[in-house]
């Protein structure tokens, strides 16, 4: 017998976000879904889309509008940030993402470390709360619009290189938490201008990744900045690291956040077991091999994992690749829907 | 009459089936992206593009996979099948990057014929009927340290770029059994050096994925 669903999509997220009850389990993904065919569709194509309000928004809508997902996600790369701070920047062609030239990096030291006056009014800034105010505008409390503001870990590596900052941690610790310090006044800034626009959550991308430093390193550095930012910004925060994170589950489960993007190199129910309830989790479709290069079938099958174990939103894990073909992320909300009809 | 209709992505799946192949950027028409969809063997070339003149290229296109991949037309004007009524997936990937990217002027060989790029061989197929089978046989001529064993490697090129079927250490033949020279064409240059045709794909698979790779995060 088919389930009723009661809820508007928006309504749906912001219970999972806020740990109460959903009419079936939302599909969300905080760190955007876009991919080549939907710019040639809305005609915003990448990078210009990165750039302008009225074409972010218009390839942005196309995750709920197209593909059927529970909210849109209007800031589909990681460093606008980092360009508004005066990173060199690579905009890149339509296929792919555009990025920080991390050879080059801006600043050599903590003194160098300052937010531009003008931070908020950079077009790469404004491309994403002008959007975010677009679409407020388009859809009302339709559905949620999930902001999403780079944290001080990922900015340090956009401006001090990702091996020079690795390395400061380990020769001076103490200074590496005072720009952290510094660089989350970053973080503040761009959440609460989203959230003024109209965003109905933040997601907070701190890429202390699996790869790269370990769970101890996330408690000694991180752990703390996080708790402050979910006291601090007036809205649920969903924070998104790569890799293999099991080991700073745990902790990331004490922040307060109201909920955690995981990435497909955790198993689910292992992932549930790690924050024990501790905080939501929002993931964890493959993108490389599952959603890039498998069908339908092989999606449904990690969906249907996903619901099994009890993640509360469903997502591709990441940032979905922009040849990711129509089909594989159209499974996602079916698949949702199907298993809901069978359980509920 | 070439025209295209404005669909969404659910109806453009609903109506055509699964993308099989997927060209991000048309670097022969304003960078559109092009898509072969696949629904009971017949092929939709489709774009989502509406710029002005897009029907035009989609016809250009569906021309060039008839003429290169002697594919016919089947229901409508974008839509096309194999004689053989196979789908062919493999090497229908080398023939629409052919087709788009007009890559084929440059790599397609006039004949069934070309020069290894591992040796100084040169490799050649002719094709027979062997009872109710099209089955083609490569062979290699000119000097190099061991034929033999580049010929087992191109077979195996064939083999995995052609989905064909190895019938013995001189022999293959398409899955269908049926007579393909365009595409088995087309095979012939990936199928002198795989692990070249293997960095190729995977640089292309790399292309527009997030990761901590990709984004310089792992350049320690």
């Amino acid at each position: 017998m088919p389930y009723e669903e009661t809820m508007t999509p928006r309504e749906r997220v912001m219970n999972a976000l806020a740990g109460l009850p959903v009419d079936r389990t939302p599909v969300s993904n905080p760190t955007n879904v876009a991919t080549v065919e939907l710019m040639d569709l809305v005609e915003a194509p990448f990078p210009d889309s990165c750039r302008d309000p009225e074409l972010n928004a218009q390839l942005a809508a196309t995750g709920y509008t197209e593909l059927g997902f529970d909210s849109i996600q209007p800031y589909f790369t990681i460093i606008q940030e980092s360009s508004a701070l005066g990173c060199e920047m690579q905009w890149e062609q339509k296929d792919n993402w555009p990025t920080v030239r991390m050879s080059n990096p801006i600043w050599k030291s903590e003194s160098d470390v300052k937010i531009p006056a003008n931070f908020l009014e950079h077009r790469d800034m404004v491309s994403v709360s002008g959007a975010i105010e677009i679409l407020k505008k388009q859809f009302g409390d339709e559905v949620a619009i999930i902001g999403k503001s780079m944290g001080p870990w990922t900015l340090a590596y956009h401006v001090f290189g990702v091996e020079t900052f690795l390395l400061m941690t380990i020769d001076d610790p103490a200074m590496t938490v005072r720009i952290l310090d510094k660089l989350k006044e970053a973080t503040y800034l761009f959440a609460n201008a989203q959230i003024a626009a109209g965003a109905d959550a933040i997601c907070i991308p701190d890429h202390a990744t699996g790869d790269l430093v370990s769970g101890e390193y996330y408690k000694r550095f991180l752990q703390d900045i996080h708790t402050e930012m979910a006291d601090e910004i007036n809205a649920p925060l969903i924070l998104h690291i790569c890799g293999r994170t099991l080991d700073r589950m745990p902790y990331i489960a004490q922040t307060g956040m109201a909920s955690f993007h995981f990435d497909s190199r955790n198993d689910p129910q292992e992932a549930m077991d790690a924050v024990d309830g501790g905080i939501g989790l929002v993931g964890n479709i493959n993108n490389p091999e599952t959603l890039y290069s498998r069908g339908p079938e092989a999606v449904r099958k990690e969906v249907y994992a996903c619901l099994e174990a009890g993640v509360q939103m469903v997502a591709p894990e990441c940032a979905i690749p922009l040849q990711t073909k129509l089909q594989n992320l159209l499974a996602i909300p079916d698949a949702v829907k199907d298993w809901s009809a069978e359980r509920l | 009459m070439t025209s295209l209709e404005i669909l969404g992505a659910r109806e453009v799946v609903n109506r055509f089936g699964e993308c099989v192949e997927l060209v991000p950027m048309d670097p022969n028409f304003h960078d559109i992206s092009v898509g072969l969809y696949e629904r009971d063997g017949v092929s939709t070339v489709w774009t989502f593009s509406r710029r002005p003149g897009v029907e035009g290229r989609m016809q250009d296109i569906v021309d060039r996979l008839v003429t290169l991949g002697e594919m016919e037309i089947a229901d409508s004007w974008n839509q096309l099948r194999f004689p053989c009524g196979h789908l062919h997936t493999r090497p229908l990937k080398f023939l629409t990057t052919a087709a788009i990217e007009r890559t084929a002027e440059r790599d397609r060989p006039k004949e069934l014929e070309i020069q290894d790029s591992k040796s100084a061989l040169t490799i050649s197929m002719t094709g027979e009927q062997v009872s109710n089978r099209h089955v083609y046989r490569v062979s290699v001529n000119g000097e190099a340290r061991n034929p033999t064993l580049r010929l087992r490697a191109i077979l195996a090129g064939f083999v995995r770029y052609g989905e064909m079927e190895k019938i013995d250490d001189s022999t293959v033949s398409f899955t269908c059994g049926q007579r393909h020279d365009g595409l088995a064409r087309l095979i012939l240059p990936y199928s002198r050096n795989i692990s070249a045709v293997e960095d190729a794909l995977e640089a292309d698979a790399l292309r527009g994925q997030m990761t901590t790779s990709t984004l310089g995060f792992a350049s320690t």
